[in-house]
C-alpha cells in the first residue's frame, strides 16, 4: 500500500516539473513550482508513516515555509516584470541576454 | 475502505495536478491548483498527521493560493491568457518528465527498508500536535530560528523588488 503512495507522489513531482518545462506563463510555472515541492513533502509524510517517526512531519513544516517565501519572492518577480515588460511569457524575459 | 478512500483522493490530486499543467485559462489553473492542495491534506490525514493536513489545508489552499489570484487579479486578462499555452519545444520537456517519472517509479517499486512498524509510534504517544511541537522545539529548534529568518528575508525582498523607483 505505501508504494501507492509513493508513486502519487512521484506523479506530482513529474507533473510539475512538466509543467515548469513546457508553460510560458510565469505564474502557471510558479504554481507548478507549487506542486513539485508538494510532491517532495508528500514523500517526507510517507516517510515518517512509513518509519514510525514524527520527524518527517516536522520537515514538512520546515519545506512549507520556504515554499511559501519562494512563491512570495516569485510573485515580487512576475510583477516587476510585468511592470517593465507588460507581458508574462519567460521567453520575453532574458534581460540579461546582449 | 481505507483502498476506495485512498483512490478517490489520488484521483482528486492528480486530476488537479494535470488541470494545473494543461489548462488553457490561468484562472482555472489556479482553482485546480487548490483541487490538488485539498486531495494531498485527504492524502495526508490518511497517512497519520492530520496537524499536517490542516497546515496544508491553511497554507497552501489557503495562503498561497489567494496570494496567486490575487497578484494574478492584479493584471489583463489578455496578457495572462495568452494564446501560445506552451513553449515551442514543448515535446522535449515531456518525454523529460515521462522519463523522470518513469526513473523515480522504479526507484519506488525497488524501495524496501525492513523496519517497517508502520504508522505505530504515529498514534502511540497521545497527540499529534503535541509530539511535533515536542520534536520542533526541542530538537529542530535552531532549524526553525533560520525559518523565521528565512521568511524575514523573503518580505524584505518582496517589497524591495517591487519598489517604484527600481532602475535598470
Amino acid at each position: 500500500m505505501i508504494v501507492y503512495y509513493m508513486i502519487v507522489a512521484v506523479l506530482l513531482f513529474a507533473i510539475g516539473a512538466t509543467g515548469v518545462m513546457i508553460r510560458r506563463n510565469f505564474i502557471i510555472v510558479l504554481m507548478s513550482l507549487e506542486i513539485m515541492l508538494n510532491g517532495a513533502g508528500m514523500l517526507l509524510i510517507i516517510m515518517a508513516y512509513y518509519l514510525g517517526n514524527i520527524s518527517g512531519q516536522v520537515m514538512f513544516i520546515f519545506v512549507a515555509a520556504v515554499a511559501a517565501s519562494e512563491t512570495a519572492i516569485g510573485l515580487a518577480i512576475a510583477v516587476m516584470m510585468y511592470k517593465r515588460k507588460g507581458s508574462l511569457d519567460i521567453n520575453n524575459f532574458s534581460m540579461l541576454k546582449k | 475502505m481505507a483502498e476506495f478512500v485512498f483512490f478517490v483522493l489520488a484521483l482528486v490530486t492528480i486530476v488537479g495536478a494535470l488541470g494545473t499543467v494543461i489548462s488553457r485559462n490561468a484562472y482555472a489553473s489556479a482553482l485546480w491548483m487548490v483541487a490538488a492542495f485539498l486531495g494531498v491534506s485527504g492524502l495526508f490525514i490518511m497517512l497519520n498527521a492530520p496537524f499536517i493536513a490542516m497546515l496544508q489545508i491553511i497554507v497552501y489552499a489557503g495562503a498561497i493560493a489567494v496570494l496567486i489570484i490575487f497578484v494574478m487579479m492584479l493584471m489583463d486578462r489578455r496578457v495572462l491568457n495568452n494564446k501560445e499555452r506552451f513553449n515551442p519545444q514543448y515535446l522535449w520537456g515531456v518525454v523529460l518528465g515521462v522519463g523522470l517519472l518513469a526513473d523515480l517509479s522504479a526507484l519506488a517499486f525497488k524501495f524496501r527498508i525492513n523496519l517497517s512498524h508502520i504508522g505505530e509510534n504515529l498514534t502511540l504517544n497521545g497527540s499529534n500536535t503535541k509530539m511535533i511541537g515536542d520534536v520542533l522545539f526541542k530538537r529542530y529548534l535552531f532549524p526553525f530560528e533560520i525559518t523565521a529568518i528565512i521568511l524575514l528575508i523573503a518580505l524584505i525582498g518582496a517589497v524591495v523588488l517591487t519598489r517604484k523607483d527600481i532602475n535598470t
